[in-house]
């Protein structure tokens, strides 16, 4: 893309246009009437609003919960691709930065392709096309024979290095634990990396929306360690760059669980997980707790973009939002496949 | 050019009067009322067009917001008629 000059970022029109399609996502209204639909009615639904082109387009090669899912990864594609056309100069760079999460994706999905031997267009099916690789080099990684392959495709990209650090532990344990690890961490990683030392204001709020969502996601796989005890060394999979813990304080709280609860609720974030702890506390399993995480992060999300309208705060908290609403109705399909109950399925669901 | 400097400043002092009459200030003023105008009307204007490219319907609130700051310059304007008299 042509350079402009580097600090003219377009927030105010970006902003506008984000507002308006954050409104037109689906609300409760909608996830109520849905989540007692079968599988064709949804497809209808969706036909009806924002989903109709993708809907149309794809209709004729896919039907079902397969048709919802390809139209949901599309759609989502189109959105963060517009996102990337509007956004002008160092908003354009927070936005890539941010949407190397689908690389992240995309990486994660070549790489379970092969190891199960699933075939290249299933492959080719669940990438979203929405960061920073071309065409041209997913089709490499689609191409890709096995699990060393698609790292050297990746040689060139920031997934090399660390990809090939990890590939030691996979050929010892042959999971593909330490490989998909290596990716998550290498994308929050380079999300922070290399912005100005003293921010101003923009940079600040967009340094502590990605804080905010490191600590969110520390918080989550510690507990998933502490409560499944296992002797794994949480420090392998502690994300740098968040503000609530560092890795060795992680390795003590791990192992006491109620000492991390006390810690994360003495933390600047004590108000926002607030409801996210009283889940966990009543709740035997960990995965109420972890939809009260994610709300609590959209929350976070939804006034720092209340608080600061001018910055890139709300581009990120709609991303947020619009992954949230496509995995929420991807588990309406696929519940709805599997003959859930509505009561289940709104379960499930992640809604603000 | 800075010869002509002591020259120049005797000439000024000898002719008397503000550089600058109550006309040419209101002028001075005028303009910067009308910088400030178009200052405002960047961000919202930017951020009207996104509004109405994604929806048809905002386009008579989105034209109602860009024509606010207009009200700057049309007071600036009065200063005209109040220090021009």
């Amino acid at each position: 893309m042509s350079a402009p000059a580097y600090e003219t970022s377009n927030y105010e029109y970006v902003n506008a246009r984000v507002r308006s399609r954050r409104a037109s996502l689906f609300d409760d209204d909608d996830y109520r009437k849905l989540v007692r639909m079968g599988t064709g009615e949804i497809a209808r639904y969706m036909e009806e609003t924002e989903y109709e082109a993708e809907m149309n387009r794809l209709a004729s090669r896919y039907s079902g919960v397969d048709l919802i899912e390809y139209a949901l990864n599309q759609n989502l594609a189109k959105h963060f691709e517009d996102l990337l056309r509007w956004s002008e100069g160092r908003l354009y760079d927070y936005v890539a930065r941010y949407l190397r999460k689908f690389d992240a994706w995309n990486v994660k999905t070549a790489l379970r392709g092969v190891y199960t031997d699933a075939s290249t267009s299933d492959v080719e099916d669940d990438f979203i096309r929405a960061g920073e690789f071309s065409g041209a080099s997913l089709d490499e990684l689609v191409e890709a024979d096995s699990v060393e392959e698609v790292v050297e495709a990746l040689e060139e990209t920031i997934f090399g290095d660390p990809l090939r650090a990890a590939m030691d532990d996979y050929e010892d344990t042959g999971l593909l634990v330490p490989l998909e690890n290596a990716v998550d961490r290498t994308f929050y990683e380079t999300l922070i990396e290399g912005l100005p030392a003293n921010p101003d204001r923009p940079t600040e709020l967009y340094v502590q929306f990605l804080r905010a969502e490191i600590d969110f996601r520390n918080v989550r796989n510690a507990l998933r360690l502490a409560r499944t005890a296992t002797d794994m060394d949480p420090a392998e999979y502690f994300i740098e760059g968040g503000r609530l813990f560092d890795r060795d304080e992680l390795r003590g709280l791990v192992a006491d669980e109620a000492q991390l609860v006390e810690h994360i609720r003495e933390s600047t974030y004590g108000d926002d997980l607030a409801d996210a702890l009283r889940v966990l506390e009543d709740a035997e399993t960990l995965i109420g707790f972890e939809h009260a995480l994610e709300v609590a992060l959209l929350e976070y999300a939804g006034t720092l973009s209340n608080r600061y309208p001018l910055s890139v705060t709300p581009v990120l908290s709609y991303v947020l939002a619009k992954e949230r609403e496509v995995e929420n109705v991807r588990a309406i399909a696929r519940g709805r496949e599997a003959d859930l109950s509505p009561e289940e399925i709104q379960e499930e669901l992640v809604v603000r | 050019m800075y010869e002509t400097v002591p020259q120049l400043a005797e000439v000024a002092l000898q002719q008397g009067g503000p550089a600058l009459d109550a006309q040419g200030a209101a002028a001075i003023a005028v303009g910067l009322g009308a910088i400030a105008t178009g200052y405002a009307q960047r961000g919202i204007g930017s951020a009207a067009v996104g509004a109405v490219a994604e929806d048809d319907d905002m386009f008579v609130p989105a034209l109602i917001f860009t024509a606010l700051p207009e009200t700057l310059i049309i007071i600036a304007f009065v200063t005209i008629f109040i220090a021009g008299s």
